[in-house]
């Protein structure tokens, strides 16, 4: 009976593979291959599951089966965003903008004009013939091949994605926003490519709302070459009845700097990995997030940064506030390869447990093969100081006043870690408005 | 015999393990391998009671549908059980009625480690079940012990005159569908010492058990079972050497703890198995499943280990914190050099209110060893006010040791506050230059460093044990350094 029960959302992927083959971008070329071999791996490894060590937290396989994703259709026309504060979060900000409806690409929504020069903005589809984004596509970015099976159903199924390439030497001028939209229930599943050539320099800023039942898959390639530099602000508000699995792998070249933060809010369930590894000396990795749930969400936080070559450095800070029946997971691992030496590799989160039935699981793992390194890690879980409450009321401000004080100020100095200066403040603004919705 | 050939002569040479020297003395052995006669057979060697003998099997049926666990950061070939031998004794003619009739060879082998086992050598306080491959050979101090109601003798003696207290404790703690090798232990535990401290008692004296595999091809499958009664304290040592061997000997041991209310349970490890040889060859595969249970309120456990032996380490001294108000504590220094694997470390479960919880783990590596840390904090949902503190570190020495931490924390209660912290480093350069530039040996410098970097756990040991280990850390390290 679990067997069949187990392999329903599997299958259900597998079916939708074997409907789209042919229209599926690059179905008379190299990819239509790809995919083949990418979707028969996930057929016999299906969908991952708790007694997968990476997944111990998260059981990505019966949330797929309870839910029963169907494809999201392709949606044309009008597109009526909510009316939330997340939905128009980085409207305000000069950008160039890229609106991915259900998934999909919508040219007619999105305005990116007047790049500079030695700035490639695409859709997925357009670059498959570009030997760029055949490398980016075959390349293999984690050797522990942790990510690969749901690497594999993206491969399999991804139907369309953002695929930006910044030339040598070249700095975008403004940031590039991708705000995708779930207007209608179901899975999409999307690649996004990202190649900064030596000395590059860009932001992208990316945000996921909606108020459908849907399953955003999403996958998303960065190669940063020499020197390169990438900031990266995400912003996750979808609905309850979603589920959001985004996987950023990254290869970071010699001197270059990725630094990439993630706000999560939405989502019944969600999981957020990052596989971040360094290919060139002296490079530097920052992977930080903040998260606030509520009810029964559901999210889970997973980091691997793999110091391959010495002399690099990399800090992690996650820290969430669960409120209500909600729970919370951190899955984190640095690995210091055999003469990474010099290595800095720090790691914490930091968990507030803000009502009796939230729960919270943390798992900040060190493996360490070289010796003259510097490695640390920190893991705390608690409720709100009552030492610190008592004092703001002493002085005379009252309890919710004083609680919201607190949690605002836990979550700043992680959001503080956030690159983009206007972004930053926009996080703050969403993270101060989810408080005034909680009813802590 | 094939045991002398590699027996005192080479010590000399090999000084690091000093205990490698093997015992020639004539032993009584179950036949090769494992199946339900060997079972019967251990059983009948020790005249069990029919209950006992089914509760082996049970647990012998169970553990051929089990598998062994993989998790850990370890490799080894594949262990052939069908390969070893499941019980050996030394041979004695006739039952003894004191100590003068104790085989002399015996007594020389225990000597040589350094324990002494005759009352009139002994220094104040010290109690010892010696255990010799799978039989306790002679236990101290029973006359005064037992003025004082402490029954501290061998399993099988506690069976024969405690069937009740052994028929309700015996796998209460960790049963014996556990896991694969405490489920192994269950069904061919040989020896190990039983110790029940009665109500409101003080243990007048530390007590000790030391065991010492010397049967070449056998493994050690001692089950230890403490039971602190309402208001009592014990404080309890243990030691292990191994011969120097080539081949791979198997020690899969279990541990129970009780404690009821207000009493306190110290129970103190210095693990020095041979670890194998410079090539890796040999060595004890030492997989041991040890669990306290504060089973009363304001009950306290407080696990402290010395490895730094065994080619192989699979151990997690746990604690279940189950009466309100119960302490947990776990101290460790992990040393690994040459091809040591360690994967240690504890879990501390918080099921009752104001449970506290403190690990401290020191893990040093050295040579191509690998040392990993493995602990898992949990606090359930009832559990109000627990806190616990974790501290692990981890250092290097040289560059081709590596070090791991693997810590899990799950929290399903607010009132919880838990922190964890972890550091890896190496010895620093200006520290070694400091020692080495008054005069200090680069070895001894690197010894007295890491006895700096260990000396939370170290203080923690009794003070006799404390000196030892303070050695052993020196003597681990010979050989890292240059």
């Amino acid at each position: 009976m679990n067997e069949v029960m187990t392999e329903k959302a599997a299958q259900n992927f597998i079916d939708a593979y074997e409907s789209a083959r042919t229209v599926l971008p690059g179905a008379d070329g190299w990819l239509a291959r790809r995919r083949a071999a990418a979707i028969e791996a996930f057929a016999g490894a299906g969908l991952p599951h708790r007694r997968l060590e990476e997944w111990k937290y998260t059981d990505l396989r019966q949330t797929l089966d309870k839910a029963g994703f169907a494809p999201a259709p392709e949606h044309k026309g009008a597109v009526v965003l909510p009316e939330t504060a997340s939905a128009s979060a980085f409207s305000a900000l000069d950008r160039h903008v890229l609106v991915f409806v259900n998934g999909r690409y919508r040219a007619d929504l999105s305005k990116a004009a007047r790049l500079p020069k030695g700035v490639e903005l695409r859709g997925l589809a357009d670059v498959l013939t570009e030997q760029w984004a055949k490398d980016l596509l075959e390349r293999r970015f984690d050797e522990a091949r942790q990510a690969e099976q749901v690497v594999d159903l993206n491969t399999a199924l991804m139907s369309d994605g953002m695929c930006l390439r910044i030339r040598k030497g070249v700095k975008l001028d403004k940031p590039v926003h991708l705000l995708f939209f779930a207007a209608d229930d179901g899975a999409s599943h999307t690649r996004n490519l990202v190649l900064l050539e030596e000395g590059a320099e860009g932001t992208i800023l990316e945000s996921h709302v909606g108020e459908a039942a849907s399953f955003a898959d999403i996958v998303t390639d960065v190669v940063l070459g020499n020197g390169a530099r990438l900031d990266h602000v995400k912003l996750q508000d979808e609905s309850a009845n979603a589920v959001h699995l985004a996987t950023l792998r990254g290869e970071v070249g010699a001197e270059a700097r990725l630094s990439s933060f993630t706000l999560t809010l939405g989502c019944g369930v969600s999981r957020g990995q990052s596989f971040i590894r360094f290919a060139g000396e002296g490079a530097e990795a920052q992977v930080n997030g903040a998260y606030a749930l509520r009810a029964t969400q559901h999210a889970d936080q997973f980091c691997v940064v793999d110091h391959a070559v010495p002399r690099c450095a990399s800090n992690t800070v996650f820290k969430g506030v669960l409120d209500g029946q909600s729970e919370g997971v951190f899955q984190g691992k640095v690995i210091v390869r055999p003469d990474a030496q010099k290595t800095d590799g720090r790691q914490m989160t930091q968990a507030l447990l803000l009502s009796r039935d939230a729960a919270m699981n943390a798992k900040p793992e060190l493996e360490i093969y070289a010796d003259d390194v510097q490695c640390a890690h920190g893991s705390t879980v608690g409720e709100l100081s009552k030492d610190a409450l008592f004092y703001l009321r002493s002085r005379g401000i009252p309890e919710a006043e004083a609680r919201r004080l607190l949690v605002l100020a836990f979550l700043d100095d992680v959001i503080a870690l956030a690159p983009h200066e206007e972004a930053r403040e926009i996080l703050r603004g969403l993270v101060s408005g989810w408080f005034e919705e909680a009813s802590i | 015999m094939a045991a002398v050939r590699e027996t005192v002569e080479t010590v000399g040479e090999v000084e690091k393990y000093k205990y490698g020297f093997s015992t020639d003395i004539e032993s009584e052995k179950a036949p090769l391998g494992l199946t339900e006669d060997t079972v019967r057979f251990i059983s009948a060697k020790k005249n069990e009671p029919a209950w006992l003998l089914e509760w082996r099997l049970a647990a012998f049926r169970r553990w051929l549908t089990m598998t062994e666990p993989t998790w850990a950061k370890v490799t080894y070939p594949p262990i052939d059980f069908q390969d070893a031998y499941y019980y050996s004794a030394p041979k004695q003619q006739a039952k003894l009625d004191s100590l003068d009739q104790v085989d002399p060879k015996l007594l020389e082998t225990y000597e040589k480690l350094g324990i002494p086992l005759t009352e009139q050598k002994m220094l104040a306080g010290v109690a010892v079940d010696a255990v010799f491959d799978s039989v306790s050979v002679v236990t101290t101090f029973k006359e005064k012990l037992a003025e004082a109601g402490v029954i501290f003798c061998p399993m099988s003696e506690a069976v024969a005159k405690h069937p009740e207290l052994v028929k309700k404790y015996l796998g209460s703690v960790v049963p014996t569908s556990d896991n694969f090798y405490a489920t192994l232990n269950s069904a061919v535990f040989s020896e190990g010492s039983f110790v029940y401290i009665p109500e409101g008692v003080r243990c007048p004296m530390e007590l000790s058990t030391y065991f010492r595999i010397n049967e070449k091809q056998t493994g050690q499958f001692e089950r230890t079972l403490i039971i602190a009664e309402k208001g009592s304290c014990v404080s309890y040592l243990e030691g292990c050497t191994a011969p120097q061997r080539d081949e791979n000997q198997l020690h899969a041991a279990v541990v129970e703890l009780v404690a009821l209310d207000d009493a306190e349970i110290k129970y103190s490890t210095v693990q020095n198995w041979f670890p194998g040889d410079e090539e890796g060859k040999g060595g004890v595969y030492n997989f041991v499943t040890k669990r306290g249970d504060c089973r009363g309120a304001n009950s306290k456990i407080s696990w402290t280990q010395v490895e730094t032996g065994s080619a192989i380490t699979w151990k997690y001294p746990s604690c279940i914190l189950r009466g309100d108000n119960s302490r947990g504590e776990f101290y460790s220094i992990a040393i690994s050099n040459g091809h040591q694997q360690v994967d240690s470390g504890t879990k501390m479960i918080h099921l009752g209110r104001n449970t506290t919880s403190r690990i401290i783990s020191k893990g040093i590596s050295a040579g191509k060893s690998s040392n990993t840390y493995r602990g898992l904090v949990s606090v359930h949902r009832k559990a109000e006010n627990v806190r616990n503190f974790t501290q692990c570190d981890s250092l290097l020495i040289g560059s081709k040791c590596s070090a791991h931490t693997v810590p899990y924390v799950e929290t399903k209660n607010p009132t919880a506050v838990l922190e964890h912290e972890a550091t890896t480093s190496k010895i620093s350069d200006d520290q070694l230059f400091y020692c080495m530039q008054r005069g200090i040996g680069e070895e001894e410098a690197v010894a007295l460093i890491v006895n700096g970097f260990c000396r939370d756990v170290l203080q923690q040991l009794p003070m006799e044990f404390a000196v030892e280990a303070q050695k052993l850390v020196g003597i681990s390290l010979e050989g890292s350094v240059g």
